[in-house]
């Protein structure tokens, strides 16, 4: 039984040597691996330059998102308003690949942006594929904008639609039953055509806002509105032709701009850049909700409310 | 006393009879010479930090692996712990259930000694490692091979604890099992309902 148990001994023994082993074995390979190999990723501080992202349709979505977290237009007013406390950011590039969208929260952004600018913190707008109607409204907001040659930009104007299905409706005998408080309360309705007393309404609404459009980008411009009108009829164009029409102030890519913007603020070359990072948490909620509503960006364009009054591309 | 019980080596007794007869090991455990349920707790530490050190070698490792093996430790030794009192007791419940005597100590020293040969997995899976000889497919194979060796002793404890044949001390190993099986089930469908219904919202 001594014996037994002498090998028991030897046989834990053995284990634990085993294990020391094991565990100097992994140091070593640990070792062997380079230093940028094992380096962990330490947070950079300091002045530097903030992302802000805007992708997809500019729309309030508000915090329809799971556990409250800002979704839309409300999302970039949140980023751009940590930006505002955060004293380390001097300078802000402004990514845009988005084809506008809602007439108020392009303002709003429009208007944070402002607030920005007024602060003196620099703002260069960065375009990406896409920054027509209300993607270039907010660009016009910042202080310095790049496009790609290829960026689809322009497109300043007003929209509202709404299909006219009256024909249809009566091709299969559908009649709608409205009860409304006054005359114009189902204006854009789709099962009759517009009478021309709501055509002006809507019109008008619709120079108020071509008007405000061409007020705010001559003014972040710091160009005429005579000069701006003759381009703001709804055309698009690339970056080079931007250029031209001096809607743009330099052709080039995202690190062009992120140079710009260290430029402006006097940075340094290797100043830090402080990028948009939603949480793992916030990007696996927003991923799943993607796939059970079939949306991309920002805003949603499968399921686009037409009973809207836009800056927006229509692709 | 404890140094004079360390000399003696009658506490290999528990790990010997772990692996070559469960049923002297309950024997020796109701006997209480020495008392192995402290001692017991040191299979679960050991078996945590060998589960690290075995899945360490398999991947490719970083600086990470040193918090791994000291905060990381900690952790999975706390978890096993959770999980061999949990069960321990759903299995005592299940005794007492089909009208035997509980004992929810010796349940945990049976419960703790039977993942004893679950330690060897690191010896061998690192003898397939170093010699690059399908590691991930023996590692699997030893997994398997060293739960079946826990089952059997766990079972067998059960069985010479209460007396009982070892298809009816199996019965009461698998029945908590089950339970949980169906619970957790259950839980992930209602999550999963929950979170779709939430997230679509």
């Amino acid at each position: 039984m001594e014996r037994q148990r002498k090998i028991m001994v030897a046989i834990l023994a053995l284990l634990a040597i085993i294990a020391v082993i094991a565990v100097v074995d992994i140091g070593l390979k640990i070792e062997k691996k380079t230093k940028s190999d094992i380096k962990m990723s330490l947070p950079e501080f300091g002045p530097g330059v903030g992302i802000v992202r805007v992708e997809g349709a500019i729309e309030m979505s508000g915090t329809g998102s799971p556990f409250g977290v800002p979704r839309g237009a409300e999302a970039v007013i949140k980023r751009l308003s940590e930006i505002e406390r955060d004293s380390s950011i001097k300078a802000v590039v402004l990514r845009i690949n988005s084809p506008g969208g809602t007439v108020a929260a392009t303002q709003e952004i429009y208007e944070k942006l402002w607030k920005l600018r007024k602060k003196n913190i620099i703002l260069v707008a960065s375009m990406g594929d896409v920054a027509a109607s209300g993607g270039y409204y907010i660009a016009s907001a910042c202080n310095f904008i790049v496009a790609n040659y290829g960026t689809i930009t322009g497109s300043i104007g007003v929209i509202a639609y709404s299909p006219n299905l009256k024909r249809l409706f009566d091709k299969f005998g559908i009649q709608m039953n409205v009860i409304k408080s006054g005359k114009y309360k189902d204006i854009l309705a789709t099962h009759r055509d517009m009478t021309p007393e709501e055509r002006s309404l809507l019109q008008e609404m619709i120079d108020l806002s071509y008007n405000k459009f061409i007020r705010d980008i001559a003014l972040g411009r710091n160009m005429n509105q005579e000069d701006i009108r003759p381009i703001a009829d709804g055309r698009v164009m690339n970056g080079e032709t931007a250029l031209k029409n001096k809607l743009i102030d330099q052709l080039g890519t995202f690190e062009d701009a992120i140079l710009k913007a260290k430029e402006l603020a006097a940075l340094d070359a290797d100043a830090p850049v402080y990028e948009q990072n939603d949480s793992p948490f916030q990007e696996i909620l927003g991923s799943i909700k993607n796939i059970f509503q079939g949306e991309m960006g920002l805003g949603s364009e499968l399921f686009h409310n037409t009973d809207k009054i836009e800056y927006r591309y229509m692709q | 006393m404890i140094l004079e019980t360390i000399k003696s080596l009658r506490w290999t007794d528990f790990f010997l009879y772990a692996i070559t007869d469960p049923r002297e090991l309950y024997r020796r455990i109701r006997q209480k010479d020495p008392d192995p349920f402290a001692l017991s707790f040191i299979i679960p530490a050991v078996a945590s930090l060998f589960d690290i050190l075995v899945l360490s070698l398999a991947g490719k490792e970083t600086g990470f692996f040193y918090y791994k093996m000291s905060y990381g430790w900690i952790l999975v030794f706390i978890y096993a712990v959770f999980k061999i009192v949990i069960y321990s007791s759903l299995v005592d419940v299940t005794a007492q259930f089909f009208g035997y005597k509980g004992n929810i100590r010796e349940m945990l020293t049976i419960a703790n000694f039977s993942i004893f040969p679950g330690i060897f997995l690191l010896p061998v899976f690192y003898l397939f490692a170093v010699i690059d000889f399908a590691p991930g497919f023996f590692y699997v194979f030893f997994s398997i091979l060293f739960f079946i060796w826990y089952v059997m002793i766990f079972v067998q404890g059960i069985s010479e604890m209460h007396s009982i044949d070892f298809g009816k001390s199996f019965v009461i190993f698998i029945l908590p099992a089950l339970f949980i099986g169906i619970v957790v089930f259950l839980i992930t469908v209602l999550l999963v309902i929950t979170g779709i219904g939430f997230i679509t919202a």
